[in-house]
């Protein structure tokens, strides 16, 4: 069913490349609809193992990046069924969810126990709340990108092929609306993880580097959106900044252990699951 | 004062301040910190040399704790305060004009209208609000007709988000730095049966602020029970040991079996399992054969000791001149497999008792199972009266907990209120001039990210100037 996912979201990534690059309006909605169809099948695979494993897709690295990727394509597909204009944003956001779904299929047989420690609700409540600020900051991601590409070529043939985004500053409002919710998300990942921290370990914050990178990405974050509001940082600098930030919330979610010690082991890492 | 206030209203300040943390935070990760990886500094600063002068100087090793992080911290602190005021007086003055424009009915509309519209001599007023309706609600704006005006108010908590989340910050900042003066933090370790005082003389590792107060604090901690590998919800929960907490006349305030994400709380106190050892329970008698004191000495496992098993402090023997004139060093020989020893009672429990001089040299070496008595060199004896589990608790006292939460719940709400809400003004209505009608529109949008100004003036333009199309 994974293969089945991977395939799907493939295609839907491929359709939403043809679809801007030859302007074809009609990929475009068809890409969406291949990403949704893409997404009942993970959900339907992420389904099953949890049965079988008899818990949530929360640990091990397969489980968080396949998570992430669910949570990013169930971002994108809402967004492009409530605005179908933002649509083109899928050529930045489904190579994403591509790229890391194949990647956690990598470390897809290793199944990690569910342990005393992880064993509370503040496990799915954390999770879940990474899981819904790595899709809206991938959304801001794809946004940005499309917001760039429109911009370097405002009378070219891209400005063309991306005619049906929303105009260019309404289209930085919604990178921002993505960033903020992504933003607040990440606090409620962020505060439900110290109090977790708190009942299981004695403390709130510890400077675990996983916790570190956390408040990182935050605080990187927090500067996008004081450039905007306070600075009033407008146009492709300011989508810049959210195009660089999204690779160091995937890297905080599911890069770490691969380069630090932690004790958020629960997530995996690919050299260590593998 | 007023230069002090705009220096650090600065958003530059600020956003500077941030990235500083951000980037010193970033590079103290990949150089290890005391407070996490303390054994690994001195191999560390040996295999990077000339980078370990410049660390070492700045303080990264102490990253979280160093000047360099905790000054621009605290300046942070102070611009969030002074980010706070402006953004109270702002959230103020928005709610004012939202209320208003709610309750003036809309009576002074035209005046305040920011954009002339004209509508197409071909579209009906009905229709042309029907159109406005419908093109807010195609860039997700709610609007509604009201009477001959298309209005769409955000309510006015909408504008209060942000200065929320901002006191909040301050709140939350303050409160991490009373709670590290006001906090005590430490480890117990307490045999099973055995109660212990919570104060500073009973704990192993111990942090207390200066504003901790101990003289206050009459009650003490039992271990009552110790499962090895207990069992709940059908998941091991690894060693797991009963605590009680006692007031000061013994009485029971609190008990509980306690693993992790199962804590005991009583008050701001929590306590929480960290480790487990053995503990040896030992009476000294005089030559009479009298008891007259009794002795817990707790064991950690140890694979290089020859018992698996290491005293955690030793016992001083005093003489009749109340100097220490021997000590006693108690092990309990562990079960071994192949793999090594086992982290458990022994099947036979025995203790290794060993009385030395100050000058290391062996007095007394024996091993005794309980009940049994060896003579002491210095007069009486002692008798191993047993040997059970100790539990080593992390026990936290922090009345500032409760309140972080308080603060985080509502910085969440109000970061909340800040994302999802519109903060906004929109109000149309068609105006006639010389026979000629145009939509006068009212705009405020404080904060709005489903479209922009120019999007919602280009959109309305389109619906109001064509009969086919166009809405």
């Amino acid at each position: 069913m994974t293969w089945v996912t991977l395939f799907l979201y493939a295609g839907a990534t491929a359709l939403s490349a043809i679809g801007v690059v030859f302007g074809k309006d009609r990929l475009l909605g068809r890409s969406v609809l291949v990403a949704a169809v893409g997404l009942a099948a993970q959900v339907a695979s992420l389904g099953f193992r949890w049965v079988r494993v008899g818990h949530g897709p929360y640990l091990g690295f397969y489980e968080v990046s396949a998570a992430l990727v669910l949570f990013v394509v169930a971002t994108f597909v809402y967004a492009a069924w409530r605005q179908p204009r933002l649509a083109s944003a899928g050529i930045g956001v489904m190579p994403v969810a591509l790229l890391l779904l194949g990647g956690a299929m990598l470390a897809q047989g290793t199944e990690v126990p569910m342990t005393g420690k992880l064993t509370s609700f503040w496990l799915a409540i954390h999770v879940i709340f990474a899981n819904l600020a790595f899709g809206a900051f991938v959304i801001s991601f794809g946004l940005a990108i499309a917001y760039i590409v429109r911009e370097r070529s405002s009378s070219g043939a891209w400005a063309k092929r991306f005619e049906k985004l929303p105009a260019q500053d309404a289209l930085e409002n919604l990178t921002v609306r993505y960033v903020l919710v992504g933003f607040f998300f990440w606090g409620i990942m962020i505060i439900t993880g110290a109090i977790w921290a708190n009942e299981a370990w004695g403390r709130y914050w510890g400077w675990d580097p996983v916790e570190t990178w956390s408040l990182i990405v935050w605080i990187i974050y927090a500067v996008y959106l004081h450039l905007h509001y306070t600075l009033r940082w407008h146009g492709q600098r300011l989508a810049w900044v959210a195009i660089l930030a999204m690779p160091l919330s995937l890297f905080t979610l599911v890069g770490i252990p691969a380069v630090f010690d932690t004790t958020h082991a629960g997530i995996g890492g690919l050299g260590k699951d593998l | 004062m007023r230069r002090i206030v705009r220096f650090l209203a600065s958003p530059r300040l600020a956003a500077a301040l941030l990235l500083f943390i951000g980037a010193w935070v970033t590079i103290a990760t990949f150089v290890p910190q005391s407070i996490t990886s303390p054994g690994e500094i001195a191999a560390w600063d040996a295999a990077n040399p000339a980078l370990a002068t410049v660390v070492n100087a700045v303080g990264l090793h102490d990253a979280f704790t160093a000047p360099a992080f905790i000054v621009p911290s605290l300046l942070l602190a102070l611009c969030t305060a002074v980010c706070a005021w402006q953004r109270t007086g702002v959230a103020r003055r928005r709610a004012r004009v939202l209320r208003e424009v709610s309750a003036a009915g809309l009576a002074n509309d035209f005046a305040l209208a920011e954009l002339s519209i004209p509508v197409a001599s071909d579209v009906e007023n009905d229709e042309a609000y029907r159109r406005v309706v419908a093109t807010l609600r195609e860039l997700g704006i709610p609007g509604s007709r009201v009477g001959d005006r298309v209005v769409s108010v955000s309510p006015w908590w909408t504008v209060w988000g942000t200065a929320i989340f901002h006191w909040a910050l301050v709140a939350l900042i303050v409160l991490m730095a009373l709670g590290s003066l006001a906090r005590a933090s430490g480890q117990m370790g307490v045999a099973v049966g055995q109660t212990r005082p919570d104060q500073p003389e009973s704990y192993g590792e111990l942090t207390a602020g200066p504003l901790y107060r101990w003289a206050s604090n009459d009650r003490s901690i039992r271990v009552d029970d110790f499962h090895l590998d207990y069992m709940a919800g059908g998941i091991s929960r690894g060693p797991t040991p009963t605590v009680a907490v006692l007031d000061g006349d013994g009485e029971v305030l609190e008990s509980r079996i306690v693993y992790p994400n199962h804590i005991l709380r009583h008050g701001s106190l929590s306590i929480y399992p960290v480790d487990y050892g053995l503990s040896a329970e030992i009476a000294m008698l005089d030559d009479q054969g009298a008891e007259i004191q009794r002795t817990v000495q707790l064991l950690d496992f140890d694979g290089t000791s020859p018992d698996g098993t290491a005293p955690v402090s030793e016992i001083g023997l005093y003489g009749s001149n109340g100097q220490v004139l021997n000590r006693l060093i108690v092990s309990v020989p562990l079960d071994s497999v192949p793999e090594g020893f086992l982290g458990r009672i022994p099947k036979d429990p025995s203790a290794h008792v060993v009385v030395a001089d100050l000058t290391g040299a062996v007095l007394l070496d024996e091993v005794l199972r309980p009940g049994e008595e060896a003579a002491l060199p210095l007069g009486g004896s002692l008798r191993l009266l047993g040997v059970d589990y100790y539990a080593r608790l992390q026990i936290v006292d922090d009345p500032t907990i409760t309140l972080l939460y308080i603060a985080g719940a509502i910085a969440l709400v109000g970061l909340g209120i800040a994302t999802l809400a519109r903060q906004m003004i929109f109000t149309a209505g068609i105006l006639t001039e010389s026979e000629a009608r145009i939509m006068a529109v009212r705009m405020r949008l404080w904060r709005i990210h489903t479209t922009s100004k120019s999007e919602i003036e280009s959109e309305l333009r389109r619906a109001l100037g064509a009969t086919e199309g166009s809405a």
